[in-house]
């Protein structure tokens, strides 16, 4: 079955709904596809909040917060690899992006005035987040879907995209699976956006949810557009032990302090001046040091007390939190502290796109977590995600409506050879008899990626990871499913992520092993400087004739010029 | 122990159960139960996951004869007896098979929707009812550049509401939705109270009026099993009982 519509968006968070939201008020037809009902979409678990210079809240000696004092914060956070205009957009689009959703129907919490509260997060000068509780993401969800629900808008709710569809460079749709059926279809645009989200679950210990395989930059990238700044993977400081759950920020960011097996209260020594509430990858640091010289509890942890917080403030800031360290490790945080350990949290880099969201490749567009604009850099500021998504999914769909009067694409015998050969790619797999085994490759990729590409990076490790993921990329090959139906076979969608999941971790690691500096999160034991001579640029892999290539591409500065980075 | 897990699939006659024995390691669900399942005993079992933390609402399923979310249902509380609901009773969770609560998990699709495969439901049912009360915020009279003023103990008092994860288990456990397939149900009449009680929408009864009918907040027989199985504490007996209250004062005004 072939679906025509003006543009097609692939993934239903928060980028994904206020695109297609955007696109469809503009008077153009468009389908949002997702692999999970879009209620269901990993935007739901942002915790924190969402950044914004609206000044609700005064900063120290009553200064009032302004764009340009978040757009530094940003970049200095960034360790000055993202695009300053990129990040001066979406800090100058923050109010009226938090009003927007307001006005949609979002309940952010409020001050005593009426207005909406805000509190400080790690790396920021000022109380800028705005918050929904602890549960800002499905808040703000919830208000999208609403709103995209009434506008009528097509979803194909659990449809895995098989292809883009390339036809003289521009793409002009994709193949995809419906779970539910087993069917091929095949969707023909003008326009196809990514909304895909990250790909923590390459790594084993993630805050992310199962579901984020990072499908959209494989697809992308097998497509032929490029992926950026990889290596630069954000390991969140507070995830419960056990599950690696996330603890939000906000849980320090209301008061909440890191203590090590001695009850000291550690972040003194690493952070003088911020302390617990230094950016992500210098506490995530600094826990892993201290873990690793023997003061974290035995396991690997160490604890995030809260309970000087009392337990009305916990309760009525932070519930989430408390149910989630009540039900997934029996610890109710008004009676003691939470054990908690860094976990991978967020893809800084993502499929490579200019200011507007668009790829290499006329047609096809990126926003949010799977792309890389950049707005993060080397280092994401928590409350800058939620954020991204939103503005940048509004301005990318802005610019595909603009782009769509020039770009003329029909071509259904195209579309129709597209889903022969994703049928045939299908049938294949199902075929198959090998004697590998896909959960034991998934779990050994994820397990790989975390010990050789984690927190503290060096080029012997690295190598011996590259070395063991292009094993996986052979035993794949092997890899037989017991499930052959074509109905609802998430064995199938499994083994389709994996071989996604393979190809990125492989950029990754080509990515961290070129980049011989340390910068924001990517922490080389080996080049322990940042060195802006030879690396304050992108890396920019790309994929020609089954060849991966590393190349670089040129920082965009312009209001802050580089220096160190203290905190 | 064991774990004892309702099969089904569109070749079968009538569905099956399957056992398959792991050891419960401290902090395992009933999710990760189900994923070792799949890992090591068939591939081809079907349930549905996203977030593994609560928050998403996807993994709502019969467990112990309670509809609770897989994720959150931790095997060792189970076992211990620990995870006790009483819920008032009715046909859906009636004895379809044996299973020893001490040493067996039973896991089975949530109620009243069909089942597609093995634990997997259809929720169209679930998600229609959700858009006939029209859950889309109307404010009234907003300037656009500015955020409209909100007083903490108003966000307080629709928190309540708005932690609803739509993950459909008050629409499994709920006697009358059993009874009665055409009644909006729990999720359905708790979003729509919700709007209403927002302060920036000023649109008063007429919000209430949407469900005004036998099908809607009237067809509630107070069991108030619904807020016993939310796994996010939203009470829709409450609100029911509420509107209610509203559209029968309003009626006796006029």
């Amino acid at each position: 079955m072939i679906h025509d519509y003006d543009v097609i968006v692939i993934g239903g968070g928060l980028t994904g709904l206020r695109a297609a939201l955007c696109i469809s008020e503009a008077g153009l037809s468009v389908s949002l596809l997702s692999k999970v009902h879009p209620l269901r979409s990993h935007s739901v678990a942002a915790q924190g909040g969402m950044n914004a210079s609206l000044g609700n809240v005064k900063g120290e000696n009553g200064i009032e917060d302004s764009w340009k004092i978040h757009a530094y914060d940003t970049v200095k956070g960034s360790d000055y690899l993202a695009d300053q205009d990129a990040v001066e957009l979406m800090c100058r689009e923050a109010s009226a992006t938090v009003i927007e959703l307001e006005h949609m129907g979002t309940v952010w919490s409020r001050l005593e005035n009426g207005k909406i509260a805000q509190r400080p997060f790690g790396g920021s000068g000022f109380p800028r987040t705005c918050y929904a509780a602890d549960h800002t993401g499905h808040s703000a969800l919830n208000a999208l879907y609403e709103n995209v629900m009434s506008n009528e808008i097509n979803i194909f709710a659990e449809f895995f995209v098989t292809s883009l569809i390339i036809d003289e460079g521009c793409c002009i749709g994709c193949t995809a699976l419906e779970i539910m059926t087993g069917e091929v279809h095949g969707f023909h645009a003008k326009a196809v956006l990514l909304a895909t989200g990250g790909f923590g679950r390459v790594f084993n210990k993630s805050t992310n949810a199962l579901i984020n395989t990072g499908d959209g930059l494989a697809l992308a990238l097998s497509a032929g557009a490029m992926l950026k700044d990889m290596e630069f993977v954000q390991f969140h400081p507070t995830t419960l032990y056990g599950t690696n759950i996330l603890i939000t920020e906000g849980a320090r960011g209301e008061g909440g302090i890191l203590l090590n097996i001695d009850g000291e209260q550690f972040m003194e020594r690493y952070a003088p001046n911020t302390i617990d509430l230094a950016p992500r990858d210098v506490v995530a640091r600094a826990i892993e040091q201290e873990i690793t010289d023997g003061r974290g509890f035995e396991g690997g942890f160490i604890h995030l007390d809260l309970r000087h917080l009392g337990s009305d403030r916990i309760m009525e800031r932070l519930p989430g939190i408390r149910q989630i360290a009540m039900d997934f490790a029996g610890i109710d945080p008004i009676e003691d502290p939470v054990p908690v350990q860094p976990g991978q949290h967020y893809s800084m880099g993502g499929i490579d796109t200019d200011i507007n969201g668009q790829t290499n490749i006329p047609g096809l567009y990126a926003a949010g977590e799977c792309a890389c604009i950049s707005v993060h850099g080397a280092n994401r500021l928590g409350g800058n995600s939620l954020l991204e998504t939103v503005v940048f999914g509004r301005i990318v769909a802005d610019k595909i409506i603009k782009d769509i009067e020039i770009i003329i694409s029909k071509n259904d015998e195209v579309v129709e050879n597209a889903m022969i050969t994703a049928n045939k790619m299908i049938k294949n797999i199902l075929q198959r008899k090998g004697n590998e085994h896909l959960f034991n490759l998934k779990n050994k990729l994820a397990y790989t990626m975390t010990n050789k590409f984690g927190i503290f990076r060096d080029k012997k490790n690295m190598e011996e990871g590259l070395f063991e993921i292009k094993k996986i990329q052979e035993q794949i090959e092997n890899v037989s499913l017991q499930n052959k139906d074509r109905k609802l076979n998430q064995a199938l969608i499994r083994f389709l992520e994996l071989n996604g999941m393979i190809l990125i971790a492989e950029v990754l690691a080509k990515g961290a092993i070129a980049r011989k500096e340390s910068r924001g999160s990517h922490k080389r034991i080996d080049y322990p400087e940042r060195d802006d001579i030879d690396f304050l640029k992108h890396t920019v892999v790309s994929i020609k004739d089954k060849q991966m290539y590393v190349s670089y591409k040129p920082v965009h500065l312009g209001l802050f010029e580089p220096k160190e980075r203290v905190y | 122990m064991k774990i004892k897990v309702y099969r089904f699939n569109e070749k079968m006659d009538s569905p099956s159960y399957d056992t398959f024995d792991l050891e419960p390691k401290p902090g395992m669900t009933v999710m990760s139960a189900l994923f070792q399942f799949q890992e090591k005993f068939d591939d081809s079992l079907s349930f549905h996951y996203s977030c593994r933390g609560a928050v998403c609402g996807t993994c709502a399923m019969l467990i112990n004869k309670v509809p609770r979310l897989a994720c959150r249902t931790q095997i060792e509380s189970l076992l211990k007896g620990n995870l006790k609901v009483p819920i008032f009773p009715y046909p859906a969770i009636g004895k379809t098979i044996s299973w020893d609560p001490e040493k067996e998990v039973l896991v089975e699709p949530l109620p009243h929707l069909p089942v597609i495969k093995d634990l997997i439901v259809d929720m169209d049912l679930f998600f229609k009812f959700y858009r006939f009360i029209e859950p889309t915020f109307k404010p009234v009279d907003f300037n656009s550049d500015e955020e409209m003023i909100m007083y903490p103990v108003d966000v307080k008092k629709l928190q309540v509401y708005t932690n609803c994860i739509l993950c459909a288990a008050c629409f499994g456990g709920c006697p009358i939705v059993g009874q009665n397939p055409k009644y909006l149900g729990p999720a359905a009449l708790a979003k729509l109270y919700r709007f209403h009680i927002d302060p920036r929408e000023a649109e008063g009864i007429s919000r209430l009026k949407i469900a005004d009918i036998p099908n809607g907040w009237w067809a509630c027989e107070s069991y108030g099993n619904c807020f016993k199985v939310c796994p996010k504490g939203v009470p829709p007996i409450k609100a029911i009982e509420k509107a209610v209250d509203k559209l029968n004062n309003s009626k006796k005004s006029i």
